[in-house]
């Protein structure tokens, strides 16, 4: 060492050259910092599918909170006469004015040529032997012959009015219920309840979930062997028959769904976290916070959560979908909310005894949960490849 | 001698073991002797080394010092205080004068936090600074190790290896440390980087009056930082000396056979120079020679090395050797 130092003094001075301000600048980084998480969205970003979803979960969430406000039905209000109308309409042209639609159960509506049905018909006089109604529209006689199929629309004459054309519905877009109440905005208030019980289920699991799994994990040992034994045990009981036991001792509702799912679901979560935690406390960045004497709980909370973090959301948005076809599947089967509240669930099953003549009121809320599920998926999918930069191809 | 007397840290017989557990209700049957049984004392102002070839319980013993592991049996008297038997909560003035440097420069950085706030979190949980001091010294810090302040607002991944382990110096300096514990901070570096932060250990070490506890396998650079030398195999220590005196006068079989293994740039001294080479792979710990542990691969071992433990014999000069070659000898 004192060898350089001597040769150093001895080298003369015309021989030393300054060197320019760019060598000590060679240790700046140019590139913007970003966090984990800048990071995470930056690489989520160019994933289409999960951007797709993601549009979607906005649309979902924006619509189950604001759209009640701009509808002028309520999912409660019933109108028997308007009962079972479908999305679109068959219309027949009486005359220049007045326009009707035939609908399933022989009840005649009258509507003007956009599609708005202004109201219905009463028959003047019924024949069943003959098999006729006959209906008063603005003058007209219009008589409905039921004797055969497809049934016809006469006049006076015995003519047959002509088929005007297919419109929207213009009163309900979606049609009507079996009660004559929205689809539409019961399918909105659907998508409110079901989307409440999957982020509420989802929220209780995720504190459960990483409260049990992180002390798990991070205590390791016989307290680790103990608390996923339990686990264990409460992962072999079915789920259907729990939420069963507990509808009865509760009154069916949204307390007994979310306390049941977010009961249950938080195993899964316990488990992934646990597995991280126990992974990543031997890493010598535990030990270095040891060293510097840093509590269990700060450990726990600073060091060892944030960094399982990307696990835990991409689980908890799995979760998510699941928790909403289960609560679907729940109210589908009779243990939903009760009426006249509406899931997507309680609706497909509403629909359940007239889907042959109303296939409509079966395939709109199928179709809600559908989209979610995948978009959830999608979104899910995404995120797993995003957040853990390892596991991609 | 006056030894004690200026030793900052005395380790005495410490002994660590791991139990292996078996069946569903985790019995312990066996144990890993990681460090069985091993004493010395470091100075004040020196740098210590340990070396030995991997397992052989070297990071054992760095991390039971340091408490990150509970002493099975020993004492550790740190500055007079014997904190092997201590709680974690009265741990708190230790952990503020003694400090670790890690291996892995990767794995020792938590990727979650900023550069500012890894080094700056000694200073949280002691409550050394807060607010503009706070930043003030971390800036220093950073500035101590060759980092500029622009770095503390980033994240680790963003720094190569050398640059990170620098990161990890300036946190164990953060609480202004009187020991550090070195467990092979230069052996996950480049070459060229290696020399960047030994050197800068040394500075740091004349400039704070440090003490360092240098645990590596590297030979030459231990011989290159360190005053004192430990060569430990199997869990035991077999060879004290200083530096010099080591390398000069290696007397163990087993100190010979590593030293016959760093390589010289020169191809007329390596073609010269009597190689030992060790046989044999190293026995395992849970279950070691009785005896001697090294007499499984030393081919000059005889009847007393298997039935007797060798006890450490001083040379003079602080050079204490256990081997009963040297009972021999005389």
């Amino acid at each position: 060492m004192s060898n350089s130092k001597v040769n150093m003094d001895s080298i003369p001075e015309d021989m030393w050259e300054k060197i320019d301000n760019k060598e000590k600048e060679s240790d700046l980084i140019s590139r913007p910092s970003l966090t984990y998480f800048q990071d995470a969205w930056r690489r989520l970003r160019r994933n289409i599918m999960s951007m797709i979803g993601l549009v979607i979960i906005i649309i979902l969430i924006l619509t189950a909170i604001f759209g009640p406000f701009f509808s002028k039905y309520n999912f409660s209000d019933q109108s028997l006469k308007m009962a079972s109308l479908p999305p679109r309409l068959e219309l027949f042209k009486i005359d220049n004015e007045n326009y009707i639609y035939l609908a399933n159960g022989l009840k005649i509506y009258s509507s003007t040529s956009n599609g708005e049905i202004i109201n219905l018909l009463n028959p003047i006089k019924q024949d069943f032997q003959k098999k006729i109604k006959v209906y008063k529209l603005n003058g007209k006689e219009i008589v409905l012959d039921f004797s055969d199929k497809p049934f016809k629309l006469l006049n006076e004459n015995g003519n047959e009015y002509p088929f005007y054309k297919k419109v929207w519905n213009k009163n309900h877009l979606l049609g009507t219920d079996d009660l004559g109440r929205d689809l539409l905005i019961r399918i909105i208030y659907g998508a409110r309840i079901s989307l409440l019980i999957a982020f509420v289920a989802t929220l209780v699991n995720f504190f459960i979930g990483v409260l049990y799994g992180g002390i798990s994990g991070y205590a390791g040992g016989r307290v680790d062997n103990i608390m996923m034994r339990i686990v264990d045990i409460i992962s072999t009981v079915p789920l259907m028959l729990y939420v069963i036991l507990l509808m009865v001792v509760l009154k069916p509702g949204l307390k007994p769904i979310i306390i049941a799912l977010g009961s249950v679901f938080w195993v899964r979560m316990a488990r992934i976290v646990r597995g991280q935690i126990l992974s990543l406390k031997e890493q010598e960045f535990v030990m270095a916070a040891r060293t510097i004497g840093a509590t269990n709980l700060r450990i726990l909370v600073r060091h060892l959560l944030p960094n399982a973090m990307g696990p835990i959301i991409v689980s908890m948005t799995m979760m998510i979908p699941t928790a909403i076809f289960t609560e679907a599947f729940l109210s589908f089967i009779g243990l939903g909310v009760p009426a006249p509240l509406a899931s997507w669930g309680t609706l497909c099953n509403n629909a359940l005894g007239g889907y042959r003549s109303y296939p409509y009121q079966l395939f709109l809320p199928s179709l809600a949960i559908c989209i979610t599920m995948l978009a959830f998926n999608f979104l899910g999918d995404g995120l797993r490849d995003a957040l853990d930069p390892k596991l991609r191809k | 001698m006056n030894k004690d007397k200026d030793a900052i840290i005395k380790v005495r017989n410490l002994k660590k073991y791991f139990p292996v557990k078996k069946g569903f209700l985790k019995r312990k049957v066996q144990y890993v002797k990681a460090v069985d049984d091993i004493s010395f004392d470091i100075k004040k102002g020196e740098t210590f080394g340990l070396v030995g070839e991997s397992g052989c319980g070297k990071t054992t013993t760095g991390r039971t010092i340091i408490r990150l592991y509970d002493v099975t049996d020993g004492d550790v008297i740190f500055d007079g205080t014997n904190i092997s038997n201590m709680k974690e909560k009265d741990l708190s003035s230790f952990r503020k004068r003694v400090q670790m440097i890690f291996q892995d420069p990767f794995a020792s950085l938590n990727s979650r936090m900023t550069v500012g706030d890894i080094v700056g979190e000694p200073l949280d949980i002691h409550k050394l600074a807060s607010g503009k001091e706070r930043q003030e010294r971390i800036y220093y810090l950073l500035k101590t190790v060759g980092l500029s302040k622009e770095h503390a607002s980033r994240y680790p991944h963003e720094f190569s290896g050398g640059q990170r382990q620098r990161i990890g110096i300036a946190r164990a300096l953060a609480v202004d440390p009187d020991f550090i514990i070195c467990d092979e901070p230069i052996s996950a570096l480049d070459v060229s980087i290696q020399a960047q932060v030994v050197n800068m250990l040394e500075d740091l070490q004349k400039e704070l009056g440090l003490t360092y506890l240098f645990i590596a396998h590297d030979l030459s650079m231990v011989r290159h930082i360190s005053d004192r030398i430990a060569v430990m195999y199997l869990g035991k220590i077999v060879e004290v000396a200083k530096s010099e005196e080591l390398y000069k006068n290696p007397t163990h079989p087993y100190t010979k056979a590593l030293l016959s293994a760093i390589p010289i740039p020169d191809p007329d001294v390596t073609h010269k120079r009597e190689s030992v080479t060790l046989e044999g792979e190293v026995p395992s710990p849970i279950n070691p020679p009785k005896g001697c542990t090294f007499r499984t691969r030393c081919k000059y071992a005889f009847e007393t090395c298997k039935n007797k433990e060798p006890s450490m014999k001083n040379l003079g000069g602080d050079h204490t050797v256990a081997c009963h070659l040297l009972d021999n000898k005389k």
